[in-house]
């Protein structure tokens, strides 16, 4: 027996010495002093669906999941964006940019196993790239080869630790697209998988599992889940990374996830301290700022530059392919779209919307962004003037004009149209409200067009609508969402006519596409394939003046992330730059 | 016997209507992805076989009730990819002990309050009462819930919201996990049990009057009975009409207090089955209703049977 506690022993140590760690960087870990143990409360707003977050397409999910629970091969810094090393220490890439290689780190499950080429292969052969799992990413790591054709990124094993990926050719985001993946232990989940029936993998780790089945590479692992209260997380003892004092992470033992549903609870338990982090919106920055300033209150509230893709910037779209042929014509003149601009009034939306805490100059890019944003849309945007929108109208013939003031098209019938905005979030309503007034003053009436939410996703989503308010998500790389921003797409609802539907994927009608949509289109093919980041940067900087000089829409602006943050909480906070500084496994109590 | 045979019919006929209403709410479970870049097209395409979202309503209706006659399975949740019966039962706990809590609480003091008033009727206690339950009527149940965690927090209170404090949730049971639950719970009670305590209250209130006034009473009062010999035989005349609504009480304090219980953060079914009806989770939400319906006539059958006891006038054929 004494023999066998030995052996453990000098294996433990040994599994200490050989593991290789990494030094969590200065920007996230600047205090000196910081201290261990304690637990963490942030909060969840609802049960996660699943431990599996490749089976599902539930946020709960992915919130503990992708960071808290599991690690990539690559990380993207929290506050720079940048690429750094995690579960792969290193990688070179060959001279013709086509093979990966990834030199993974001495690391170990939080059961004690190494994680090994296999786990890496293991994840994308069963959830990355399995079409029936709910959660898969198979279009990112899909892209054309030299033909043309499209086609699916290779895996294979060297040896234990190292690891190839094969590109069909070059692919300029692919570590971003890689940051997202998060590798899963196989020799805990090959076991559950029904190989015949490839579906059955959203069926595993879901909310019922005992958390001691789960097995994570993160900085911690489920220890108990109480179904719509609370979901408790221990420290894993195997870790890989470091403090700048060689101490393993993460600094507290647990955390514990309050899961709450409704918005005003959570904001009153964070008031009451119970809660250590979370995002506020911009509605209760006030109230919670005035209070704070007033001292004696467990918080801090902070109001950053937005770097995260939520809150979507609003953007306004008229309908290229709308059916009433004289507003088709009308909708597709630039002169227009920009008389449109000049009467969207922005800096009052961003006053009395959003409370002075929003950005006019991100819609595309965000400035935080230094990879991508090109400062140069700061002068294209055109300011509030209705005389300039007046004067453009007039020049497109919309000269003369009814009774009650409103212009009229040559035929004699006014000049009007439906504006479709979802219910909620309150702010799209108000941007709408705001924008017909303007356009009241410049003789065109707006009617609002006010519904549920999934019901006017799915009149955008047929094309069912004559212009509209509307919004999407940013990414740290372009690339992420061509699905949106690419001529010929789905999700590129403002004109159809450029996508022919009846193929299986969709193929591009060139046709249709005006010159500056042709164009845009090519931009987002060259940069899929560049690998150097200066010419993609210069691809996406011309994308991003196209956009703002042709107006396919008009962005309004982009709401600024509010982060509230209880006092004792250590390396917490803004940096210098004004951005988040905050991870669950660098922040520790006071 | 026939009228537990009535049931099924009935409850068939339940279904085919809450059915057909999901149906007619806009969208499906999987509009909500339509907007997210990451779900490509072809993959809703996929995941709307896989959920046989693409057969007609009627077709998935009978797949749907064919495996609950054959199999006793009433489908999967859509979101959770779990049987629903296990999502619901998980969350069954908790609602079932504040409803009979809520329950007992409303019976107690609506009886208790309607007695009073019958027998001081038009006084100022019967008027306070009157008013007191009349409020409790009409105030919404959240924002009663919201303006007692306000008075709570502002007196000094911190046990708001949910039915523990943080540190004791997954704990297990212990006496300072008792008492905090009770520090906890009576916010529900009260906010769930005072909107339905004036209604009680009247009837009771009604019912006494009614009973006080009728000719067997002073009859007993004419044979020299003792007050409160006649009063224990008019409390018992006075409840039948009340039991006879008991099987009305537990599906309405089931159903009634989702928004209560979102406000108050109480982790009963209300939420999840508002968050359901919000992702269109249709099995899911058919599954509870279904509940709902079957809860309220098992709640009438045995309150007739109640009824019979009490009276022994009334019997079931």
């Amino acid at each position: 027996m004494k023999r066998f506690l030995l052996s453990l022993l000098l294996l433990s140590i040994s599994i200490a010495l050989s593991a290789e760690f990494l030094v969590e960087d200065e920007l996230l870990t600047p205090e000196p002093s910081p201290k261990w143990g304690g637990t963490l409360r942030l909060v969840l707003p609802s049960t996660p669906e699943s431990f599996l977050m490749y089976g599902t397409l539930d946020s709960s999910t992915y919130s503990i999941t992708m960071g808290p629970m599991f690690s990539p091969l690559v990380e993207m810094h929290p506050v720079t964006n940048e690429i750094k090393p995690a579960l792969a220490k290193s990688w070179t890439v060959s001279s013709d940019g086509k093979e990966v290689t990834f030199h993974l780190r001495e690391a170990y499950w939080s059961d004690g196993k190494p994680i090994t080429s296999d786990d890496v292969i293991f994840t994308f052969k069963y959830f990355v790239m399995n079409q029936f799992a709910r959660g898969n990413s198979i279009d990112r790591f899909t892209i054309p080869d030299e033909k043309g054709v499209n086609k699916m990124i290779e895996w294979i094993k060297i040896d234990d630790k190292t690891v190839k990926a094969l590109l069909p050719s070059p692919y300029g985001a692919f570590y971003t697209v890689l940051s997202h993946v998060y590798i899963y232990p196989k020799h805990k989940l090959e076991p559950l998988i029904d190989k015949n029936d490839l579906g059955s993998v959203n069926k595993i780790w879901l909310s019922n599992t005992d958390p001691k089945e789960i097995v994570v590479n993160g900085p911690f692992k489920p220890v108990q889940l109480i179904t719509d209260q609370k979901l408790i997380l221990e420290r894993n003892p195997n870790f890989w990374k470091v403090d700048k004092y060689g101490y393993r992470l993460p600094y507290f033992d647990k955390i514990e996830y309050l899961i709450i549903r409704d918005e005003q609870v959570r904001l009153a338990k964070f008031m009451a301290g119970e809660i250590d982090f979370m995002a506020i919106s911009s509605r209760d920055y006030p109230m919670l700022k005035e209070q704070e300033l007033a001292g004696k209150t467990p918080y801090v509230v902070y109001a950053t530059q937005p770097n995260q893709p939520t809150p979507s910037p609003i953007h306004i779209s008229f309908n290229f392919d709308v059916d009433d042929p004289e507003l088709k014509e009308l909708f597709r003149k630039l002169e227009f779209r920009e008389a449109m601009e000049y009467a969207l009034n922005r800096q009052r939306i961003i006053e009395e919307v959003f409370a002075g805490l929003a950005i006019p100059d991100a819609g595309l890019m965000l400035p935080s962004n230094k990879a991508f944003y090109n400062p140069k849309i700061e002068q294209l945007l055109r300011p509030y003037d209705l005389k300039k929108a007046n004067e453009l109208l007039d020049k497109i013939g919309l000269t003369r004009r009814d009774r009650e003031g409103y212009r009229l098209f040559t035929t004699g019938k006014r000049v009007e149209f439906n504006l479709l905005v979802q219910s909620s979030p309150k702010e799209y309503q108000d941007v709408a409200l705001i924008f017909a007034e303007d356009l009241r003053k410049i003789g065109i009436k707006v009617n609002l067009q006010i519904l549920d939410a999934s019901l006017v996703g799915q009149m955008f989503g047929a094309g069912n609508f004559q212009a509209g308010i509307r919004a999407f998500g940013n990414q740290p790389d372009p690339q992420l969402r061509k699905a949106i921003w690419q001529p010929g797409t789905q999700l590129y609802y403002w004109h159809y006519s450029t996508m022919d539907k009846t193929k299986t994927p969709p193929q591009p009608v060139f046709e249709n596409m005006f010159d500056w949509e042709k164009r845009i289109w090519e931009l987002f093919e060259k940069g899929q394939v560049e690998m150097d980041p200066v010419k993609r940067k210069a691809y996406y900087d011309e994308w991003q003046e196209l956009y703002h000089i042709y107006l396919p829409v008009i962005f309004v602006c982009k709401g600024m992330n509010i982060w509230g943050f209880n006092k004792n909480l250590g390396n917490a906070g803004l940096t210098k730059e004004g951005m988040l500084r905050f991870t669950v496994w660098t922040s520790y109590r006071k | 016997m026939r009228r537990i045979l009535i049931m099924i019919p009935m409850m068939f006929f339940i279904s085919v209507i809450c059915f057909i209403v999901t149906e007619l709410q806009p969208g499906d479970f999987l509009s909500q992805y339509l907007e997210n870049p990451r779900i490509s097209p072809q993959q809703i395409e996929t995941l709307r076989r896989e959920l046989a979202l693409d057969k007609p309503a009627h077709q998935r209706y009978l797949i749907w009730i064919k495996n609950i006659v054959t199999k006793g399975d009433f489908g999967y949740s859509f979101s959770y990819q779990r049987p629903v019966v296990e999502l619901i039962w998980e969350r069954l706990g908790w609602t079932v002990a504040i409803s009979i809590l809520t329950i007992g609480f409303q019976w107690l003091f609506a009886t208790l309050m309607g007695i009073y008033s019958a027998l001081h009727p038009y006084r100022a206690g019967d008027y306070t009462l009157s008013i007191l339950g009349f409020v409790g009527l009409s105030i919404p149940e959240f924002f009663l819930a919201l303006v007692l965690m306000y008075l709570t927090l502002k007196l000094g209170g911190t046990t708001v919201g949910g039915l523990f404090s943080p540190q004791f949730i997954g704990s297990p049971m212990s006496w300072a996990k008792f008492i905090d639950l009770l520090k906890h719970l009576w916010l529900p009670i009260v906010v769930i049990g005072l909107s339905g305590l004036a209604g009680l209250m009247r009837i009771m209130r009604g019912n006494m009057l009614d009973v006080l006034g009728s000719p067997f009473v002073t009859a007993l009062r004419a044979r020299g009975l003792d007050e409160k010999t006649i009063r224990r035989h008019v409390i018992k005349n006075a409840l039948n009409p009340l039991v006879s609504i008991a099987g009305m009480e537990l599906p309405n304090v089931f159903s009634g207090t989702i928004i209560a219980s979102i406000v108050l953060n109480l982790p009963t079914i209300g939420p999840f089955f508002y968050n359901a009806l919000l992702n269109h989770d249709q099995y899911l939400v058919m599954t509870f209703l279904m509940f709902i319906a079957i809860i309220t006539q098992i709640g009438n059958l045995l309150a007739d049977i109640a009824l019979a006891l009490l009276d022994p006038r009334i019997n079931i054929s």
